[in-house]
């Protein structure tokens, strides 16, 4: 059936479909409509559904509840990423499937509530100490930000992660005709469950054969005894100070995630073979630079399109397959300082990415991308 | 909750001896009372979840053989909650020190509010042990640490009428020293809803090398403080957890599908803005043209401009409207513009951009800068009067679009019987009625 939605409605749906029982949240502008969805969909006990007292609060019921075997979602602005920082190095140390929804806007600080922005791009990754990597996707419609809270909740599940979804002002209240029922979605992952042997009841909730492997999980409260902590730890929830244990745990928080990028890696690619140009983008620019790719065909350019749905881990595959032979120009626009730019700049070494920003609230029209590429073939 | 036979199992994997407290802390002791508290009601293990904050008893949960969740400073009490909404049957523990009510008193005062169904026992010692002896909320007035050599000053964080004042189910105060204090902890173990034992403790590595403080010393402070020791609450509040936030009973919206189809006889791509101000159901117009066109196999995308403040300020609705499916999100080449006040002619700043090609309907009380030729003139007010000040925006936009024959009325009409839905439908269906007489008239 077609609908008139807005974005954070397509989230809300997604997340229901693939199995989300459990909801805390603060409201915030523009995310403020996830909650309120989520209280019609969890209604006559669906599911749990909790305004909490701020945001360290729902990240923080969230994780007690993931741990406990619910799959659990928050959703916020930058604001609130920015209070769910220190939640999110827990999310990670205690392995802890979790989806957070960053519906982006204008900005540092409280910025502009009602405008639109993509700077969250790199705070993301790196949104919380340590460094250690962090699966980081990026929606630009409705429909997309539906199909990709199926592949956060999966990401989030069978890599035993948080997962951060990022939309923007104009991805979360705008609203478009969608046919969700159109779109299959991934089949749906479950986490490996942990069930209980005969030995101690200790069965290692955070055992892994490989650096790469996940463990197996089981619930606080289930049958099998589990220790959580946020704490180094061995495979047993224990705290550890013998260094191989913490260098086998550390090293594991980055094999699971960068050696399974390719895993991790979604995209939609439009590639011309013969393209001398390749336009990547991501979000909120990628309907005005899909506009921008007609034009410049219809005027006889060579161009490629690639559109990064997962931002973090880097979709290396994807961009080197995009960089075809007679690519010498790779332009990127950007609803922030050129952020995500940077961040690639040493993937298509030697190349280099010619920025588009656009940081004012407005979105990047595929006029300025067309004239980007003109007047910059002309200067040359 | 699932029992074992008392004896099978303990819970306790260590006795205070070879816990990892500082000699002559009571934390240990307190542990171990806990252990054999737990012990004694014979619970199952598997149906306790001990929750760990911060600071010296943050490292406890080792010695629980039951599950145990060791999380960040203050936060214990939201991942305890959180596990209890998941786990009813799970008698869930929270082990904080004056440190984490401190940082977490937010959540202390919210799970309270919520009559959370967690068990919080505070281990009290008056200032920060792990971290080197630092002046804790709960310091004592002239109590010497780090932080406050010359003797504190501030007034000590009343724990327990915090947790009273936001409804509080079962709330005690004991001295860890006192006998009492096991039979203090299992009755607010037992206690339905949110119950709290404030255990008041000495800190033998830095509290009391640099304080004046015996056991016996703790109830003259108690006194002074007014902040009595005992039982202070006991009066159980029905326990509603799962969702805090009150849900009304599921509604089928799904009776309420489309009845009918009509395929729209729009062509290309067709961009509206309507301006005006909070109030006048700007959204609502745009709204409706939208779900017509999505009803109608056409696409269609709304992006709303309005401020934080809702009901007041401007409010500009851009309403795309294609036959193909619609990427580029922006509205920037509008064919139609209708502007109905000041606030929507403030907000649109000057129109020099406009193209020439876009018709203007504006209220003929407003002055545009910058528009490319004349606007076609209303007179809101008087829509205002005919139709309800809720409906006047909607009556205008159909108007324009049929003077712009983008459609016939009977096609609209039609359209827009197929595809209104709720509580509005005739309401919307009357004004458009007002749009077509207008247009004709």
């Amino acid at each position: 059936m077609r609908e008139f939605i807005t974005g954070n409605q397509a989230v809300v749906r997604a997340a229901i479909r693939a199995g989300c029982n459990f909801f805390a949240g603060y409201p915030i502008t523009p995310a403020s409509s996830i909650l309120t969805e989520f209280v019609k969909a969890f209604a006559g006990g669906r599911g749990v559904i909790v305004q909490t007292e701020d945001e360290i609060a729902a990240i923080g019921q969230c994780i007690g509840a993931a741990m406990a075997g619910a799959k659990a979602l928050t959703a916020s602005s930058g604001p609130g990423l920015s209070l769910y920082s220190e939640n999110i190095g827990l999310a990670q140390m205690a392995e802890t499937p979790l989806v957070i929804v960053d519906c982006q806007r204008m900005g540092p600080s409280t910025g502009g509530a009602t405008a639109t922005g993509e700077g969250d791009v790199l705070f993301a990754r790196y949104v919380t100490g340590g460094g250690y990597p962090l699966p980081v996707l990026s929606a630009g419609d409705a429909e997309t930000a539906y199909r990709l809270t199926f592949d956060a909740f999966n990401i989030a599940e069978r890599y035993r992660t948080p997962v951060i979804l990022l939309s923007s002002k104009d991805v979360a209240l705008t609203r478009q005709t969608v046919d969700l029922d159109a779109v299959t979605p991934p089949a749906l992952v479950e986490r490996d469950s942990l069930t209980s042997g005969d030995g101690d009841g200790w069965e290692g909730p955070y055992a892994v054969g490989r650096p790469a492997d996940i463990p197996r999980f089981a619930p606080l409260g289930g049958d099998t005894l589990v220790r959580v902590t946020g704490s180094i730890h061995d495979e047993r929830g224990v705290l550890t100070n013998d260094r191989s244990k913490i260098q086998a745990k550390l090293t594991h928080l980055v094999e699971k995630i960068e050696r399974n990028a390719e895993a991790m890696e979604r995209f939609d690619a439009d590639i011309d073979p013969g393209a001398d140009t390749l336009i990547i983008c991501y979000g909120g620019t990628e309907g005005a630079v899909r506009e921008a790719v007609d034009t410049l065909r219809r005027e006889g350019a060579g161009v490629s399109r690639l559109t990064l749905h997962t931002l973090w881990p880097i979709a290396r595959k994807a961009i080197r397959e995009a960089i075809t032979p007679n690519v010498r120009r790779i332009v990127m626009p950007e609803l922030n300082i050129g952020l995500y730019a940077d961040a690639l700049q040493g993937v298509v070494a030697p190349k280099r990415i010619e920025s588009i920003r656009r940081y004012d609230g407005g979105l990047i029209a595929p006029e300025t991308i067309c004239e980007h590429l003109c007047e910059e073939a002309i200067t040359r | 909750m699932t029992t074992l036979t008392q004896g099978e199992h303990s819970l306790l994997l260590a006795d205070k001896q070879s816990m990892c407290y500082c000699p002559g802390c009571t934390h240990a002791s307190v542990l171990e009372r806990l252990g054999h508290t737990l012990d004694g009601m014979g619970v199952d293990p598997r149906r306790v979840c001990i929750v760990s904050d911060i600071g010296c008893v943050g490292t406890s949960d080792r010695y629980f053989d039951c599950h145990t969740f060791h999380g960040l400073h203050g936060r214990s009490i939201t991942y305890a909650e959180g596990i209890k909404r998941v786990r009813p049957d799970t008698l869930v523990i929270v082990l904080i020190g004056d440190g984490g009510c401190g940082i977490g008193t937010a959540h202390l005062v919210h799970a309270a509010r919520r009559n959370a169904d967690i068990k919080i026992l505070v281990f009290n010692n008056f200032n920060f042990g792990m971290t080197g002896g630092q002046a804790s909320p709960t310091t004592f007035p002239g109590g010497a640490t780090g932080t406050t050599p010359g003797g504190a000053v501030d007034r000590p964080m009343d724990i327990c009428q915090t947790v009273i004042a936001n409804g509080a189910s079962h709330v005690a105060r004991v001295s860890a020293m006192d006998k009492a204090c096991s039979a203090f902890m299992e009755a607010a173990l037992r206690a339905p809803g949110f119950a709290l034992v404030d255990i008041w403790e000495l800190c033998t590595a830095y509290y009391l090398p640099r304080n004046k403080l015996k056991p016996a010393m703790l109830d003259e402070f108690a006194q002074d403080l007014d902040m009595p020791m005992g039982l202070l609450r006991d009066a159980g509040r029905p326990v509603a957890m799962g969702a805090s936030v009150a849900t009304p009973a599921p509604t089928d919206k799904k009776a309420e599908a489309v009845t009918a189809s009509l395929t729209l006889p729009w062509s290309g791509r067709r961009e509206i803005w309507i301006a005006g101000s909070a109030g006048q159901r700007i959204r609502s117009a745009a709204g409706l043209l939208g779900e017509m066109a999505t009803n109608g196999e056409r696409y269609a995308s709304q992006t709303d401009d309005f401020p934080i403040t809702v009901r007041k300020g401007h409010s500009v609705s851009r309403l795309i409207m294609s036959d193909a499916p619609i990427r580029y999100l922006g509205c920037d080449h509008p064919d139609l513009l209708i502007v109905l006040s000041e606030d929507g002619v403030k907000r649109l700043g000057r129109l020099d951009a406009l193209p020439a090609s876009c018709h203007v309907m504006v209220d003929a009380s407003l002055t545009l800068a910058g528009l490319p030729r004349e606007p076609t003139r209303f007179n809101f007010h008087e829509i205002q009067k005919q139709v309800g000040a809720e409906s006047a925006a909607w009556t205008i936009l159909v108007s324009a679009i049929l003077q712009l024959g983008w459609i016939d009325a009977d096609a609209l009409r039609a359209a827009a019987s197929a595809s209104f839905r709720g509580s509005y439908r005739d309401k919307n269906l009357a004004a458009l009625e007002a749009g077509i007489a207008l247009q004709n008239a």
